[in-house]
Parts: C-alpha cells; sequence; structure tokens
C-alpha cells in the first residue's frame, strides 16, 4: 500500500465512473459506426515505471499504439494508449467508411484512436463536472519491436502510474482495440481527491 | 404495505446512487446483490416486488439474470440501468422481458416516471 | 475592450483559425490564413471551403467533419499522415524544399445548446519540424546501412550477415525449403598482401567482391564473413544450383585479373557449398559444413568448388 494506491471505495467509484464512460461512447461510437461494440468490466491497477513494458505486452501483442495526452482542470491528466492486433487492420477502413484507398493504415488507426480516446474522455469529465483537452495522438510505432525500444530505451521521471484498461470489441466487424490510459503520479492523487469529493455526496 | 426491492450491481457506488433515487412515498424493503449469481440466489428464495438490474457485471452478467429468470419462469419486473445504452443492447434487454430500460448516470424524473407507469407510485 | 483585444491576438497567432458553418461555408479566418493563402476576406467569407480551397480531399473531409459534428468530438489530421490540407505558403521558402506549408490540423466542435453548429479549425505550421524530422529521417537511415555493411567491401558485415542467416534458416525450416550455402576464400592472400600491400588487399577484395555481386540474384545475401572471406546465402536453392552459381564465381575470377596501379593481379578463390539438412537444427551447423568443404577445396590445391559430403540420416 502506498500513496497512490486506491481505497477499495476509490476503485468501485472509479470504476463506475469509467463503466458510464465506456457505455455512453460505445454507444456514440455504435451510431457513428453502425455497429455493435461488446463492453467488458473495465482493469483498473498500479504498475511501476520499471515494469510499464512487461504489463503492457502481457496485455496484447499489439504491432500498433497511438497516443494521445489529454489534460483537464483540477491537475487531471495523463496518456491514453490505443493499441491495436495486426490482424485488424484491413478491416479498418471499412468500419471508419472510408474508401480503401483514401486513407493510409497509420492514418486509419490515428483517426480510431483519436475518436475511441475523445469520446470516451469527454463523457468521463462530464461525469466529474471537468473538461478535458487532447495533444494531437501520435502514432509510437506500428512494429512491436520498435514499441518495445520506445519504451524500454526511456528513463520515466515517474514510479509509479495508474492504469486503466478497456477493451472494446466491434461485433460486426470482429475488430478488437484495447485503450490504456495511463495516469502519471501526481495526477492519480488529484483523481483522489475528486473521487473523494463524489464519494462525500453518499 | 412495503414494497420488496432488489437492487443488483458490482459497483458499491451504483446501488448506493439507486437507493438514493428511489422517491420517499415508496416504502421500501431493500436487499443489495453485486452479481447476477447472488441476485439470483435472492430471487430464487423469495419474492421481489421489483429488480434494479445493472448489465456489465462478474459472474453472471444482466443479460445471463434476464436469460435466467425467463427459464425458470420467475416473474417480476425488472428494471434495468445501464451505462450500456447502445440501441442493439436497449433492444437486446425489452426483448429479454425488461419493463423499462433506465441509462446510467440514473436520472430522478424518468425513474419516477417508469415507477408510476408500473403502478409503484 | 476585450473583444478588440482577443481578434488582436487571433490576428497575430501564427496558427490559422477557419470557422465553418455546418455546410462547410467559411464564417470567419484569421490573418495568419489570408496572408499565408493570399486570397482576401471578399473572396473567402461566405462561400464554400472546397470553393476556396479546390485542393481539399473533399470525400475524406466530409467524412472528417461529419465524425466531429456527430460524436461532438475533437479530430486531428497530423503532417506525417498528410504533409499538408490546404495549399499554403509558408516561412521557411529558402531554407527548406518544401512547397507548401507542412501542418498539423485540429477540428474542434463548437456546440451551441448541447449541439455542434460550427466547426472551428486550428492550423500549425510544422514546416520546420517536418524538414528537421525528414533530415533526421535520412541520417538514422544512412545509420542503419552503415550498420549493415562492410565499410570496405559494401557486403553486409558479419553480424548483419549472421541475423540474415538466422532468419532464414528459421524460415526454410518452417517452410521445408531449400537454403544453401556459399563459403568462398581467396587463395594465397596473405602473399599478396605481401607482394602489393595493404592497398594491393583492399583492391582485390573490394574487386572480388563486385564481381561476386554482379552474378547473384535478387534475395542472394551476400556478406563479408572475415578477412578475406566471403558467405552467401541462397534461399530457395538446392545443391545443384548452389554449387553452379559457386563455380561461375570462381570461373569468373579465375579469368579475369584484377588491375592495381597498372599491375595485372590474378585471383583465385577457394568455394565450400553446404545445403541445409533436416538434421540441422541451427543455422551455425549449415557454416560449418559450408566451412569444412571449404578446407576440402583448399586442401585439394585450391581454385575449386567442394560440396559438403552428403551426411547420413540418423
Amino acid at each position: 500500500m502506498n500513496a497512490f494506491d486506491l481505497t477499495e471505495d476509490q476503485h468501485d467509484c472509479l470504476q463506475e465512473l469509467i463503466n458510464v464512460a465506456m457505455g455512453q461512447a460505445s454507444d456514440q461510437l455504435a451510431r457513428y459506426l453502425d455497429t455493435f461494440v461488446y463492453l467488458k468490466v473495465p482493469s483498473i491497477e498500479q504498475v511501476k515505471a520499471e515494469h510499464l513494458f512487461d504489463t503492457l505486452n502481457n496485455d496484447l501483442k499489439a504491432t500498433a499504439v497511438v497516443s494521445q495526452g489529454f489534460f483537464g482542470y483540477e491537475g487531471i491528466r495523463g496518456e491514453a494508449l490505443l493499441m491495436y492486433q495486426p490482424q485488424d487492420s484491413n478491416r479498418l477502413a471499412d468500419l471508419l467508411g472510408y474508401e480503401a484507398d483514401e486513407l493510409t493504415f497509420d492514418e486509419q488507426i490515428i483517426d480510431l484512436s483519436s475518436i475511441l480516446t475523445t469520446t470516451f474522455l469527454n463523457v468521463f469529465a462530464s461525469q466529474i463536472d471537468n473538461q478535458m483537452s487532447y495533444s494531437a495522438p501520435r502514432l509510437l510505432s506500428s512494429s512491436l519491436d520498435k514499441i518495445n525500444q520506445h519504451l524500454k530505451q526511456q528513463s520515466f521521471n515517474w514510479d509509479f502510474a495508474l492504469k486503466v484498461r478497456i477493451s472494446y470489441q466491434v461485433t460486426d466487424y470482429s475488430f478488437n482495440c484495447d485503450m490504456v490510459l495511463l495516469i502519471p503520479e501526481e495526477a492519480i492523487t488529484n483523481i483522489k481527491t475528486v473521487i473523494d469529493r463524489i464519494l462525500a455526496d453518499f | 404495505m412495503s414494497t420488496n426491492v432488489l437492487i443488483c450491481d458490482d459497483s458499491n457506488l451504483a446501488r448506493k446512487q439507486v437507493l438514493r433515487s428511489l422517491p420517499e412515498s415508496l416504502s421500501t424493503d431493500v436487499q443489495l446483490a453485486k452479481d447476477g449469481q447472488e441476485a439470483l440466489e435472492i430471487l430464487r428464495r423469495q419474492s421481489i416486488d421489483i429488480l434494479f438490474l445493472d448489465l456489465t457485471m462478474p459472474i453472471i452478467d444482466g443479460l445471463g439474470v434476464l436469460q435466467a429468470l425467463k427459464d425458470e419462469g420467475i416473474q417480476l419486473p425488472v428494471f434495468v440501468i445501464s451505462a450500456d445504452v447502445q440501441p442493439e443492447m436497449q433492444s437486446r434487454v425489452l426483448g429479454l422481458g425488461a419493463k423499462a430500460f433506465l441509462r446510467k448516470p440514473i436520472a430522478l424524473d424518468t425513474l419516477n416516471e417508469h415507477l408510476r407507469n408500473h403502478g409503484f407510485l | 475592450m476585450l473583444d478588440a483585444l482577443c481578434s488582436n491576438i487571433l490576428n497575430r497567432l501564427n496558427t490559422g483559425i477557419l470557422i465553418l458553418d455546418k455546410d462547410f461555408n467559411i464564417l470567419m479566418w484569421n490573418r495568419f490564413l489570408e496572408v499565408h493563402a493570399n486570397k482576401s476576406d471578399k473572396q473567402v467569407i461566405g462561400k464554400s471551403i472546397f470553393a476556396v480551397f479546390p485542393e481539399l480531399p473533399r470525400k475524406w473531409f466530409e467524412r472528417k467533419l461529419s465524425s466531429v459534428i456527430q460524436l461532438k468530438s475533437q479530430s486531428f489530421c497530423g503532417w506525417e499522415q498528410r504533409h499538408h490540407l490546404f495549399e499554403l505558403s509558408h516561412s521557411r521558402p529558402i531554407t527548406t524544399d518544401s512547397d507548401f506549408m507542412a501542418q498539423n490540423c485540429t477540428f474542434l466542435p463548437v456546440e451551441v445548446e448541447g449541439e455542434v453548429e460550427r466547426i472551428c479549425i486550428l492550423i500549425e505550421d510544422v514546416t520546420d519540424v517536418c524538414h528537421y524530422q525528414m533530415q533526421l529521417n535520412k541520417v538514422l537511415q544512412a545509420l542503419a546501412l552503415s550498420n549493415r555493411i562492410d565499410g570496405l567491401t559494401q557486403a553486409f558485415n558479419r553480424k548483419h550477415w549472421e541475423e540474415c542467416l538466422a532468419a532464414e534458416f528459421s524460415r526454410a525450416r518452417r517452410y521445408k525449403q531449400d537454403l544453401s550455402l556459399v563459403m568462398l576464400d581467396l587463395d594465397q592472400f596473405k602473399l599478396l598482401n605481401d607482394t602489393f600491400g595493404h592497398q594491393g588487399g583492399d583492391k582485390v577484395l573490394i574487386e572480388t567482391a563486385k564481381a561476386i555481386n554482379e552474378l547473384l540474384r535478387m534475395g542472394d545475401l551476400f556478406g563479408r564473413y572475415g578477412g578475406e572471406e566471403f558467405a552467401i546465402i541462397l534461399p530457395n536453392t538446392n545443391l545443384a544450383g548452389a554449387e553452379d552459381v559457386a563455380e561461375r564465381i570462381r570461373q569468373t575470377i579465375a579469368n579475369n585479373a584484377i588491375d592495381y596501379k597498372g599491375r595485372s593481379v590474378s585471383v583465385t578463390v577457394s568455394i565450400g557449398v553446404a545445403v541445409i539438412d533436416e538434421q540441422d537444427s541451427r543455422y551455425e551447423d549449415l557454416i560449418s559444413h559450408a566451412d569444412i568443404a571449404l578446407y576440402k577445396a583448399k586442401n585439394n590445391g585450391r581454385n575449386r568448388v567442394c560440396v559438403a559430403e552428403k551426411r547420413n540420416i540418423l
């Protein structure tokens, strides 16, 4: 147990906020893409900086990772990583409604990532009376080797991060993608403050 | 006469939210379940007047509970309260016999309206 | 007062601001765009964005904006995916080779009473970033290449060549394909070095590598294995095919003397050939079989090709 651990009540509250955000985001997505998005219970856990790569790697043999920063009031900030599996790439253009030759693969996953991240976090923020801004989404890499290198070569300036993992499964296209939100230390404290305020209402 | 209410949600916060949203004029006897399996155990044991049911839950999810109620012939009004508000999910739930679909976070007037429509108020 | 200040700042920002209605007509833009598009307000305000900027990919653009309107969430288009959307001039026309401004574009929904009524497009000039990233990419590519290449002969260096062999070996095993290996060594290279000096020796290595390279097919992987030793991976090639390649290499080198400072230097090579065998579990096995054949060629009088003996199935 450390200062960044969530209590059971805080964990429960965060999970419920995420559930609602996930639900509304996938509803918007489902309407926009004209499909059904299957939802699972999200996972919330704390990761140590040195284990970040291993935990991401265990989650998914991702071949493409798109990162997008988010920041709101009250010091709520973090980075969203959208992780894709290789076999899903050719289903994307279909899903987004673009003509196959209009977009490169990179552009497609960046587009989809941005939609997933911003729809989710907009709803999340509105529940805690906040508002998010976003950085431009960036493709970290479209090959696993390079993601390995990218994450391993870095010495992070944080020890702990809160990791929230949400799986999206688009049934019509049997397309899967994992959204991993990583919230750095000082923002965890800020989120805990917000959660405690909500809990105090009950 | 008091109404037997069962609230089934894996989130403590969500259960409290439902509990707090119930109108005061409805005198209730409330039980709580934190997943579909717990809820089914209670429903098989005793008569419940109304079930508030979440969908995305571990062990047995909301759809699983609705299916089990149907299979076992247990009849009672079920109000689904879910974050998963996709139209397809709503129609699945209503197709499985739920009386109402309420979106999370729960809106008081919508809840009251549904309670009134089903004669609880 | 504050309004005037804001509009003053909007017009001095080095970011383009464009506001559209839901039918993609331009309601407002700032000075940055006016200047870089070199068009006047009159030509632009109230007009369709597609009339003002005919270069826009219309279908793509409409789909992008419809997602912003429908999902009420912002969208991006970065220079790495599309160098630019709008054909705008930029501020480094002299010192970069870019025709148009490289852009990061952000599409923001502007809500009025919960409905998206307008779309704000922010256009950032990232010509600088783009320019330096391109330079960096070129350098990285050159660096990656130089990490794989032997500087003298331009063949793959040993490390990279072995990595290639490891990959080809496991591929051949997996798909049950042929894979042959040719190892060759310059004959009497030490003597040659003593006679013509190290520069002469280098010249021989360079010319030999060049001659071998010309005889290879696409997909063959040629590396410098040691001082005067070269090795060639021949994917999808059986023993007879490999032996044929080896023999052609031997003849070509033996028949073409190398010119060094007006003197003619005759060179021969000894060659060992091996093919992948079911018993080979590691790529090193293949190397050692080819190596043994090479030593046989040396011992049998040099300037010849020897083939690894067929191994008995255990």
